[in-house]
């Protein structure tokens, strides 16, 4: 599982949806492998434009990374530049750093193996083999 | 004729891609332009959009989509299934069909996660999903209980009812999709469900528009038996 699949996804259990506790989930004992995918600045830059800040800023921290910045950057241009077919050289050094920091977090950190835990109901749900299991007990499916 | 992606799978333990799923292939095929138009023309700020297949099988939807639908544009994609087996084999497809197709400048990102339907997915955030749901009328008593601990890999039959059949009227399963539709599904997202002539599709057709959905039959096709069509489920802004 992908880092930024954490921004994507909840506790199933229908009653938690009332509070705010049950998103993100809280990511423990963590077994992270990094693996490369080819850099592309833009498509980082767009996804930015979709990402629920404080949540990627938890979920970073209980997994060790604590260089985001607190607020999500706003990157200079980034509704005119879109269609430029590589527009690596017209970012600053700054913003190029973060936009690589962020490919490396988001898209090339991977959860082999952990624990989820809702932080409203307390259930603890698995990632194995880098699938997250998600799937509830009988008793708790509505 | 868009190509279909290459699956290289164990089919006794997911769905084998079949005629509905290939109805679903050439439904997206013609929607192509209006997929394009309102999730990348109409965007005000760019930003991928979440691309989601429930019950995924094999994976081979999402691949299509990934190669022919969105080959240039950016996003995200998501698959989920009940069993584990099939949440990493469309993880495979879609590695396999973008290294033949040789996309190699990065613009999509997928992960597969184990769940029920839409139920671990964050509410308003779905841009484009895709259902190929059990919709094969049977008995309630033969669909198969599931839970996080049982793995139904290791029965070898449960995974296949859990793929076909759909209690009464098939719609069980699709019934409980689409009471949570309108609230998954991100501004202008768009749903493609597919059905059988028992599902009464007319009849979701009506009841879906009384929940501020923009409906439209988009494809149908006599094959063999079945009549299979397919709804598409708007929430225009």
């Amino acid at each position: 599982m992908k880092l930024i699949t954490s921004n994507f996804i909840k506790c199933p259990i229908k009653k938690c949806d009332s509070s705010l506790d049950s998103y993100p989930l809280s990511y423990q004992n963590c077994q992270l492998v990094i693996k490369q995918q080819d850099f592309n600045a833009n498509f980082i830059k767009s996804m930015l434009n979709r990402l629920d800040w404080d949540a990627l800023l938890r979920v970073a921290k209980e997994l060790g990374n604590t260089l985001l910045p607190l607020n999500k950057p706003a990157l200079e241009n980034s509704d005119q530049e879109e269609d430029k077919e590589d527009d690596e050289e017209n970012l600053n050094e700054n913003d190029l750093k973060l936009l690589k920091d962020l490919h490396n977090l988001l898209l090339e950190t991977n959860i082999i193996e952990g624990e989820m835990i809702c932080r409203s109901c307390n259930h603890k749900f698995y990632i194995k083999g880098s699938i997250p299991n998600l799937l509830l007990p009988p008793h708790l499916v509505d | 004729m868009l190509p279909t992606p290459e699956v290289i799978a164990d089919f006794n333990r997911i769905y084998e891609p079949a005629e509905d799923t290939f109805l679903l292939l050439d439904c997206l095929e013609e929607q192509k332009l209006f997929l394009n138009h309102i999730l990348f023309d109409c965007k005000k700020k760019a930003s991928p959009p979440l691309v989601m297949e429930i019950g995924t099988g094999s994976g081979v939807i999402t691949s299509f989509i990934q190669n022919s639908i969105f080959p240039n544009q950016f996003a995200i994609y998501l698959t989920t299934d009940l069993n584990s087996y099939a949440c990493e084999t469309s993880l495979k497809t879609s590695e396999l069909n973008l290294e033949k197709s040789g996309i190699s400048r990065l613009n999509c990102v997928m992960d597969s996660v184990q769940c029920s339907l839409t139920s671990c997915v964050v509410n308003n955030s779905v841009d484009l999903l895709v259902f190929n749901p059990p919709y094969v009328p049977s008995a309630n008593s033969e669909i198969p209980t599931i839970n996080g601990q049982s793995n139904i890999d290791q029965d070898s039959g449960a995974w296949l009812d859990m793929a076909l059949n759909g209690g009464d009227d098939g719609m069980i399963v699709t019934a409980k999709l689409l009471d949570n539709l309108h609230d998954i599904l991100a501004d202008n997202g768009v749903a493609y469900i597919l059905f059988c002539a028992r599902n009464k599709p007319d009849d979701v057709y009506k009841q879906m528009k009384e929940r501020k959905l923009q409906v439209e039959k988009v494809i149908f096709r006599k094959c063999g038996w079945e009549e299979l069509s397919v709804l598409r489920l708007w929430k225009r802004k």
